[in-house]
């Protein structure tokens, strides 16, 4: 049986995290840099502050575990941890979304960007822009263009 | 202390209720199916004042990753009511605008009804969109859904375009409109019409309020003597463009028998049924009121050569220089067999037609030999019309044509006169 590896992830704000290899190489962005060469020890990862670096391994601890399970009841239970994962406040939700895309982790990016798209279903235009802070910046003319086919749709 | 809490506690109920009745009120407007108006909220200007309203962090997410999560609303929003989500989406502000244009497919490609322009998209290759129309004979006028029929697709039909026929002294138009109550020739909501030309009600011509060519025409010309609205003079009748003619005969050998039926499509090119053939498709209105140099078509020769006029006009030799020899696409209705058995003239709806009328047609390519388009399109249904009860037709289109154009199309059936029925 093979020893577990472990590495030290470095967030921006410098805190540090060990873990073991095989939850850090969820990432691809880390995989790749240590199949590289190229991490340096600890591995620094710019973009991503320590509170979500620790939801980031959090997650990907919860997916390496899983996949090690031999009971397939358990993909039930792990969609059920994945809602429960992503019932954060936008802002970190935001922040998520760009880390997972940043380490590359296809799974947690497809999670967030689909928590996202859910909370932008049923609501109108008005209500979009309120649930994030968008402001209305379209032209008279764009605006009147929007304004045509949103009395289409809603005819 | 203990007073502030209650005190911040009553607002957050007060909050708490006012977002209930928020709630409430999105539902039943997202449950309403269509038949009564709703404008949403962004018809009512807002005053712009942008150092009032701090963006969140969403406005700046990259474009990347916002295009990841609309193609996720788009794939999961599929059919009407729900899809209005997407032009929610497109409604937003403009960068949010340009992604959910880039996220969501033509009709061409995906099949699915999203924009208003896609009603002038070309439909998809494979599979039929399935539509039907209501006749509401008192008012003259003509409605399409997107649905199998009233029954099959109560709540999910959608209202894709209106149609009201206008009687004047000399003409009798079909004016079409995005909206339902609104045939005005003048404002935005006006698509196109199809005008009855003669008296006798045989011959009938669809006119488009864009010009039918595709964006890189449009930009082209936009770049090529850009034509500002404001200088256009008012006697120039603009959103007025010939893009179709459509002939009916009388059968003369049998005064019984069904009438034929000729298409002749100058804004689809025969090329695009061909193999690996396309056809232009507008991704976009455009905004430019131009001058139709098109002017109406000649009626349909028996020889499909050399459809289109000889003119000299800009428009014209961009038309012709991108899409080389321009043979206009003619469709021909299919001729019904006899049925012995059933004293009738039969034609295979496949289901989708139930009760017989004279109006009921199938419409496929006219093609010569010399066109060179392979024998599977030759017997390809490209519309399909037919009635499956008093006031109610279905209507089926493919590839190349457009919902507006087959709507046209099937409009004609009820423009023609009694004298050849």
């Amino acid at each position: 049986m093979a020893t577990s590896r472990k590495v030290t992830l470095l967030s921006s704000d410098g805190e540090s995290f060990e873990v073991e290899q095989s939850v850090a190489v969820e990432s691809i962005t880390i995989k790749d840099s240590i199949e590289e060469g190229s991490a340096g020890n600890p591995i620094p990862v710019p973009k991503v502050n320590s509170k979500i670096l620790a939801k980031v391994i959090e997650y990907c601890k919860k997916h390496v575990e899983s996949a090690k399970a031999e009971d397939r009841v358990d993909d039930e239970d792990l969609v059920a941890w994945d809602a429960d994962f992503v019932k954060v406040d936008q802002a970190t939700l935001f922040d998520l979304i760009r880390a997972a895309n940043f380490l590359n982790i296809k799974s947690l990016l497809d999670l967030t960007c689909q928590t996202v798209a859910d909370m932008i279903k049923g609501k109108t235009p008005e209500e979009k822009r309120k649930t994030f802070t968008i402001r209305n910046d379209f032209t008279p003319e764009e605006e009147e263009e929007v304004r045509r086919e949103n009395q289409w749709a809603f005819e | 202390m203990h007073i502030k809490s209650i005190v911040h506690e009553l607002r957050e109920i007060r909050d708490r209720i006012k977002d209930i009745a928020g709630r409430k009120l999105e539902r039943r407007h997202v449950h309403r199916q269509g038949r009564s108006h709703i404008v949403p909220e962004t018809t009512v200007p807002t005053p712009s004042c942008p150092e009032a309203v701090q963006q969140g962090p969403w406005a700046n997410l990259p474009p990347e990753l916002l295009l990841h999560i609309i193609k996720r609303v788009e794939a999961s929003q599929i059919s009407w009511p729900s899809r209005r989500d997407i032009v929610a989406c497109a409604s937003i502000c403009r960068s949010w605008r340009e992604v959910t244009k880039e996220a969501v497919k033509t009709a061409e490609q995906c099949g699915r009804l999203t924009f208003p322009i896609s009603l002038k998209q070309r439909g998809p290759r494979d599979f039929p969109i399935q539509c039907f129309i209501r006749r509401d004979t008192a008012n003259s006028t003509f409605f399409l859904y997107l649905g199998l029929s009233p029954d099959l697709s109560e709540g999910t039909s959608k209202l894709l375009l209106a149609a009201r026929k206008i009687r004047r002294a000399l003409s009798t138009d079909f004016v079409i409109s995005f909206i339902a109550d609104d045939f005005s020739q003048a404002g935005t909501s006006y698509v196109g019409k199809l005008s009855r030309s003669n008296f006798i009600g045989t011959k009938f011509t669809v006119y488009d309020s864009q010009p039918p060519w595709d964006a890189a025409i449009q930009s082209n010309h936009k770049s090529h003597g850009r034509q500002n609205p404001k200088q256009v003079p008012p006697s120039v009748p603009s959103g007025k463009f010939s893009v179709a003619t459509i002939s009916y005969e009388l059968n003369v050998l049998r005064s019984k028998g069904p009438r034929r039926m000729h298409c002749n499509i100058r804004s689809n090119p025969t090329s695009a049924i061909q193999e690996g053939g396309t056809a232009p498709t507008p991704t976009e209105f455009s905004r430019i009121s131009v001058e139709p140099y098109l002017s109406p078509l000649p009626l349909p020769a028996s020889n499909g050569k050399k459809q289109l006029n000889e003119h000299s006009s800009t428009s014209c030799k961009l038309l012709k220089s991108t899409h080389g020899a321009w043979d206009p696409l003619v469709l021909r209705n299919k001729t019904p067999r006899w049925h012995e058995q059933l004293q009738c003239w039969c034609l295979n709806f496949r289901g989708r037609v139930t009760m017989a009328s004279v109006k009921n047609f199938q419409l496929v390519a006219a093609l010569e030999p010399y066109q060179n388009i392979p024998t599977t399109e030759h017997d390809n249904v490209i519309l399909q019309f037919g009635k499956i009860g008093k006031d109610i037709f279905t209507m089926d289109y493919l590839y190349p044509l457009s919902a507006f154009q087959a709507f046209a199309i099937s409009l004609s059936s009820f423009g023609t006169k009694p004298a050849c029925e």
